[in-house]
């Protein structure tokens, strides 16, 4: 997908609070609206206005997070409040981001020990599908995946590129509990729960590797536009990598004092 | 230092909250009422985000193990000792071996404690706030239990330092004068202020002029995360999906059978039900006071005068700071 040549569109900004403004690119799904999103947002982290704190990506919009009283005396801004302000700025920022660089995304691989203990309802989901266990991992982790969001809970990847033969209904009553790292599938979308919750997918795996972690750089091991794909592994591997990641944390230092 | 004798309803380390991880959907966490968390920590001389206790209505105990110079704010609680009630939004100094109480107050729901220096935690992410559903922040990202000691970080302002040197002794002692928080708060019992929702054409009219006349009872299962909102149920016109897209704490969300969930400090980043309204960030401190049962309705506000309100507020709060700070000497 190509962010160059799509053609301009008036970008639509609108408040979602004192502190922060919602840019719509546009209203449906879509791949290359979302690699403008991301387009325009690395340019604005790029070239962040005074007071901006994050930015919250999602399928169609961008959400910019700021603090109103380090820009209300800015005068470099034009605009007699802090909403015209940030507006200003980001639709002067729109036609750069337009013909920004096109970057390509990494792909995570993501090792995953599909069904027995770890993954409880593969055998509903192949059953739900006519369709062999062997026959659902390989469907599964044939697929690259494209994260389109992070949201819910920290971490968390909404994913787009579940193969249409995979595509399950959420179980009638959610569990009380679903463990970290479980992969899971929900109408549409497959996911990995990045903390032990509450849930309602179909669980057919679970992943070894820590999708949120505080301590690290990136808590977060993915963000929108990654692409990932999934590596079975067998559950001695899962166990061994477990093990791994508890003995030697990825950055090793405790956080703070 | 002091140790927690009962841990109460549900008690945190927070401060003004968690906001350079949002992209990676962590919360913003933070005192749900930030204003009294602010003064409790102006009162102190302290830098306004420094760490406060929040205490969820009564019920909690402490013990101080060593000389303090603390500040309380709130209408969750009253602060007590075994025989006299402490003054809110100014220091006391409390000697050691000081048993205080939370007390029932009927007019709110949560309290503050702030210790000159702030509480000596960690910072997780930029934020010494708790988040309990990632266990980050706070005192090892849970919330506080009997036995459990927070100690202050010591770092006093010079200033501080005068003050709990003049008043260091054996009672309790404390100045003559207050933050006078009643200035900075909306009138308590008034409608809460809100700005019409990015969907709120979604909505028939009926339903949005009731939402604006009607009350509303806050639900039993409301905590840090959300308020669910009780009462007549909106209809929608557009019954279209919403794309999952940021929502923020004020957003007031329908969900699909037509209820209201007024999203609070804990709420998740992003949301994918019709917003009908956000709650003025200045009346967002009157939200923090409500609890199950009580009744609540809204009035509409302009962005516009949502922003002047938040950014005057933020002014004003800066000048009391700045007249703390110079009553203590500092500059």
């Amino acid at each position: 997908m190509k962010i160059t040549g799509a053609a301009p569109i008036e970008l639509t900004i609108y408040p979602i609070s004192e502190s922060a403004v919602t840019i719509e690119f546009g209203n449906t799904i879509d791949e290359g609206l979302m690699n403008r999103i991301g387009g325009f947002n690395r340019l604005l982290h790029q070239k962040p206005f005074p007071g901006m704190y994050d930015t919250v990506p999602a399928y169609t919009t961008l959400s910019v997070f700021f603090d109103p009283t380090a820009l209300i005396y800015n005068n470099e801004l034009p605009g007699t409040n802090c909403f015209e302000k940030v507006s200003g700025y980001l639709k002067g920022l729109k036609d750069e981001g337009s013909s920004g660089p096109i970057v390509e995304n990494e792909t995570v691989n993501i090792p995953v020990c599909y069904g027995g203990p770890l993954g409880p309802d593969l055998e509903y989901v192949a059953t739900y599908h006519h369709l062999t266990i062997d026959e659902v991992v390989k469907l599964h982790s044939a697929a690259i995946y494209k994260v389109y969001m992070i949201g819910f809970i920290p971490g968390f990847a909404y994913m787009g590129g579940l193969n249409e033969l995979l595509e399950t209904p959420r179980k009638e009553s959610p569990r009380k509990a679903v463990p970290a790292g479980a992969v899971g599938i929900a109408g549409k979308q497959t996911g990995i729960y990045p903390l032990e919750s509450p849930g309602g997918w179909q669980i057919i795996g679970q992943t070894p590797v820590s999708l949120f972690d505080a301590s690290r750089d990136q808590p977060s091991l993915l963000k929108a536009g990654d692409k990932v794909k999934f590596e079975p592994i067998n559950l001695s591997d899962f166990e061994q990598m477990t093990i791994n990641n508890k003995v030697a944390p990825p950055d090793g230092e405790a956080q703070g004092a | 230092m002091i140790t927690i004798r009962k841990a109460g309803l549900l008690t945190t380390v927070q401060d003004l909250g968690r906001v350079n991880y949002l992209s990676q959907a962590v919360p913003f966490s933070g005192a749900m009422d930030s204003l009294s968390a602010r003064i409790a920590n102006i009162a102190l001389g302290n830098d306004e985000d420094c760490a406060v206790i929040e205490f969820t209505q009564s019920g909690a105990s402490l013990f101080t193990g060593s000389d303090a110079l603390l500040a309380f704010s709130g209408d969750g609680a009253y602060l007590t000792t075994d025989d006299r009630r402490l003054p809110s939004d100014r220091l006391v100094f409390i000697p050691a071996g000081t048993s205080l109480y939370l007390e029932h107050n009927k007019s709110g729901s949560r309290s503050y404690l702030a210790i000159a220096g702030g509480w000596d935690v960690p910072k997780v992410l930029g934020s010494r706030s708790t988040y309990l559903t990632a266990k980050i922040g706070g005192l090892e990202g849970r919330c506080l239990a009997e036995n459990d000691r927070l100690h202050g970080t010591g770092k006093l302002t010079p200033a501080a330092e005068v003050i709990f040197n003049s008043l260091q002794g054996p009672i309790i002692k404390y100045p003559n004068w207050c933050v006078a928080r009643e200035l900075f708060l909306p009138e308590r019992g008034n409608a809460i202020r809100v700005m019409p929702g990015r969907e709120i054409d979604w909505f028939t009219q009926s339903s949005r002029n009731g939402f604006l006349s009607q009350t509303y009872t806050i639900g039993n299962n409301s905590n840090r995360m959300g308020y669910h909102l009780e009462g007549v149920s909106i209809n929608r016109l557009r019954k279209d999906e919403l794309l999952s897209t940021a929502v923020t704490p004020g957003t007031i969300q329908v969900t699909n059978d037509g209820s209201l969930i007024l999203l609070m400090a804990d709420c998740q980043t992003t949301g994918g039900y019709p917003r009908i309204a956000q709650v003025a960030a200045v009346d967002m401190p009157l939200c923090a006071q409500l609890k199950p049962g009580d009744s609540v309705s809204f009035k509409e506000l302009s962005w516009k005068e949502a922003e002047k309100l938040y950014i005057k507020l933020m002014q004003d709060l800066a000048k009391v700071t700045l007249a703390v700070k110079q009553k203590y000497g500092v500059k």
